[in-house]
């Protein structure tokens, strides 16, 4: 896909910005040992503009400006490829530089999983976790399935006759999300059948017939469900959530599968940041979670709060990629 | 609403004070991004989004809407004047359009593409309008097995692009093939070809092949030849003025393309590139004289000018009334929806009328905008051809790596670049096609996919392809395609046989 030019021009005023800044106190804490951003901070969105990631990176940005919160310039850019891989790379490269971040999502372990990044989350410095979202499956109004128990139980009976879509490759989180929650309930995990279609025909394949299944994000349902094309037979949130179309969503522990899934959002630093640094924009990213400008921008995408410092997150990150290398390893994807 | 009292409404958006004036500025930032070789609608979406924040969404979109197809209407300038596609869709502009302006005739060949790109324009925006929520339906349509079956009956065309030889055009069409399979395979995950590069996981972007084919060989060309004054300084623009003749043969691809490109418009993943070369193929089919074609055809020009402008408009129906972006710039125009607080889908014609309608009654005027801003310019375009040679190879030379670049601001993607080049200038001097190639390029990768979630679906069974009337239908057009110019051929060759 063809990337922005504005990122470019953004990135050649940050280049501006950054000149002025004095290089000395850039990377280093202040005396008494906190610290203060001195230069324009870049926030890097490892994908395309539109996309989820370009949109939380931009909207943080926006809001973190006009808040004040920081004071310092935030300027995004995108560094697109490879599901991530090319951005990831380059703030890798960036190792100890406090004026340096970027927005992920759980691709962040699934792409390096299945072997197509050199670089996971445990490489670089969590610092805060922003929202959750969770993932939906989906049928067509006119469906003989009720919910995720008529569907599973098919599907146990004669595999081969359901075939899920989604939009990422398989072993990726539409893949995954799904298996997951289809082995707590009993389904034979190696025989699901799943295809990715990364043109935009998902929903599509869904609405004429050719597919069964719907793996999705609960958001991409949402004008579809009121416009009584869908519906979603559970999602993989652990309580129900709030909202107008999405409180009538009912979770997959609601209908007797033990078992969730979060796509969580949030920041990370380049490796070895500095403490100080780390301190600093947790406790930053903390207060823009409970500002009411940022609790406007999670109601107008339909996000879910999700705050955690960066300790926790680190601890939740290795739980999950866990779970998932197991879950991965199960169906004879991964590496 | 019906859809005369919706019209009503957008008029009323389009028609004030405000919605005029950002339609204005949205043609005419378009036009200019689109006419910069390799800088497309992306691109100017792009940059558009953060100017539209906190603004009122009806305005903001309409303004979205005419970047969008002015870009793609100011594309086709650079593929006339320097064999340098502007965007991906105006790639087969320069089969006819650049032999035209070669042959002196520039003036002429943009004349024939603005007055296309208006009526393809216009005239989808008069079925976007009448028939968006029927054709809804007609987008969903389409499932795995039909895409194959799509893409299948646009590959029967090869042969029809090659002059000469068909056994080098099926090398370059294979060499397509090849070239698409590169990356990381969607079905499995698996990496093809990369060699562990990280910058090939997502494979080549289709404007590096493009511009590589056929800006950058060409610019080889014009360095190998530049003691041949066959493209002389003396080079006119020729006359603006189109003979009535001129007019007529428009009038048949103009009429035609302008539905196929809206139809191919409306389908997720076709869009105006997929919809330009079929276009191209469907009259080159048809013609009487097809070997004109690729020589500075009117028709070659006016198909896919007019195809594309009105896919561009297609593609707005699976936006608007589904919420299925189609294409990577229908994907970054539904960001910049969301952006806005708009969510495009199924009940947003019920739901927010002035928005819907309103960037339907603002293309009406765009178009028009769009042509009298681009009539008047077409003697200072054509002047670019009086730029002395080494300034102009430099400046092609630079756009295609702005262009390029711009893309994924990825430095490995320029080296690709002068790789494709090297390729082009190569096929060029042993006299391979390059459209085969992009051809096979473009529908390769869709058709492979497309076969393989097929396969998945139907557990292995090929009866996929024939059990439902879509595709079926489909693949019997390609048959006929494939088998009625051999019958004819066979048959000619007997009668000749017999009377000799």
């Amino acid at each position: 896909m063809r990337k922005t030019i504005f990122a470019g021009i953004l990135s050649v005023s940050a280049l501006t910005f950054a000149g002025c800044g004095s290089d000395d106190a850039a990377n280093t804490a202040g005396e008494d040992g906190n610290f203060e951003p001195s230069k324009t901070i870049e926030v890097v969105a490892p994908a395309g503009s539109g996309g989820g990631w370009d949109t939380t990176a931009r909207e943080v940005a926006r809001v973190f400006g006009e808040t004040e919160i920081i004071d310092e310039n935030m300027t995004v850019i995108n560094r697109e490829g490879g599901g991530g891989a090319i951005g990831w790379a380059y703030v890798h490269g960036k190792e100890g530089d406090a004026h340096s971040m970027f927005v992920a999502s759980p691709p962040l372990m699934f792409v390096p999983l299945n072997g197509q990044s050199e670089h996971g989350h445990e490489d670089f410095t969590p610092l805060a976790n922003m929202i959750a979202d969770y993932g939906a499956f989906a049928v067509r109004e006119d469906s003989e399935f009720e919910d995720l128990n008529d569907l599973f139980d098919q599907m146990k009976d004669d595999p081969e006759s359901i075939t899920v879509i989604g939009t990422s490759a398989p072993g990726s989180m539409d893949h995954m999300q799904f298996v997951r929650i289809a082995k707590a309930a009993g389904v034979d995990p190696t025989k699901i059948k799943y295809v990715s279609d990364q043109e935009g025909g998902a929903l599509t394949a869904v609405l004429n017939g050719s597919v069964d299944v719907f793996s999705t994000g609960v958001g991409e349902t949402i004008e579809q469900v009121r416009a009584g094309n869908i519906k979603v037979l559970g999602v993989t949130a652990e309580e129900r959530m709030e909202g107008e179309v999405l409180s009538e969503f009912p979770t997959a522990i609601e209908q007797g599968i033990d078992e969730s899934f979060v796509n969580w959002r949030g920041f990370f630093g380049p490796p070895g940041m500095d403490e100080a640094a780390v301190d600093y924009y947790e406790a930053k990213f903390q207060e823009l979670s409970e500002s009411e400008e940022f609790a406007e921008v999670r109601e107008k995408y339909g996000w879910n709060e999700m705050y955690m410092g960066s300790e926790e997150y680190s601890e939740f990150l290795e739980k999950e990629k866990e779970e998932i290398a197991s879950l991965l390893e199960e169906i004879g994807l991964g590496q | 609403m019906d859809a005369f009292q919706g019209l009503l409404t957008g008029f009323q958006v389009a028609l004030s004070l405000e919605g005029i004036m950002f339609v204005l500025i949205g043609v005419i930032v378009g036009t200019l991004i689109g006419m910069m070789p390799g800088l497309g609608p992306i691109s100017a979406i792009a940059i558009m989004i953060p100017i539209t924040y906190g603004m009122d969404p009806a305005p903001a979109l309409v303004m979205m809407a005419g970047v969008y197809y002015g870009a793609v209407f100011g594309g086709s300038t650079s593929s006339i004047l320097l064999n340098a596609p502007g965007i991906s869709g105006t790639v087969a502009t320069a089969f006819d359009g650049y032999p035209m302006a070669q042959q002196g005739k520039a003036g002429k060949a943009l004349a024939i593409a603005a007055i296309s790109s208006f009526i393809g324009g216009t005239v989808s925006v008069v079925l976007l309008m009448l028939l968006a929520p029927a054709l809804s339906s007609v987008a969903i349509s389409f499932g795995p097995p039909a895409y194959f079956a799509l893409m299948f009956m646009g590959l029967t065309a090869i042969s029809s692009l090659s002059e000469g030889s068909t056994i080098k055009a099926m090398i370059a069409a294979v060499a397509g093939f090849m070239v698409v399979t590169i990356g990381i395979d969607p079905q499995t995950g698996t990496q093809r070809f990369t060699f562990g590069n990280v910058n090939l996981f997502d494979g080549f972007d289709f404007l590096i092949i493009a511009l590589g084919l056929f800006a950058v060989a060409e610019v080889c060309m014009l360095i190998l030849n530049r003691k041949n004054r066959s493209l002389s300084d003396d080079q006119k623009l020729g006359s603006l003025k189109l003979s009535k003749a001129d007019l007529k043969e428009m009038s048949g691809p103009v009429s035609r393309q302008s539905f196929v490109g809206f139809l191919l418009g409306v389908l997720p993943g076709a869009g105006a590139t997929i919809a330009s070369f079929i276009s191209y193929i469907f009259e080159k089919r048809i013609a009487k004289n097809p070997e004109e074609f690729g020589k500075g055809s009117i028709k070659g020009l006016a198909a896919p000018e007019s195809s594309n402008n009105a896919a561009t408009s297609g593609a707005f129906v699976p936006l608007l009334s589904l919420g299925i972006p189609g294409s990577g710039t229908t994907a970054v125009m539904l960001g910049a929806f969301l952006v806005l607080g708009v969510q495009p889908g199924p009940l947003l014609m019920t739901d927010r009328p002035e928005i819907f309608w309103g960037i339907i009654a603002s293309m009406y005027l765009g178009n028009v905008f769009l042509l009298i801003l681009n009539l008047p310019l077409i003697p200072y375009l054509a002047k670019i051809l009086s730029i002395p040679r080494p300034l102009l190879i430099s400046l092609v030379i630079m756009f295609s790596l702005i262009g390029v670049y711009s893309i994924s601001f990825n430095v490995f993607d320029l080296y690709m670049l002068l790789v494709f080049g090297a390729l082009g200038f190569a096929m060029r001097i042993f006299s391979f096609p390059a459209p085969p190639f992009i051809l096979a390029f473009i529908l390769g990768g869709m058709m492979e996919q497309a076969f393989r979630q097929s396969m998945t679906i139907s557990n292995g069974s090929l009866s996929i392809f024939v059990d439902s009337p879509l595709p079926l239908s489909l693949l019997l057009v390609a048959l006929v395609s494939l088998l009625v110019p051999a019958f004819l051929k066979w048959r000619s060759n007997r009668l000749a046989y017999k009377q000799g």
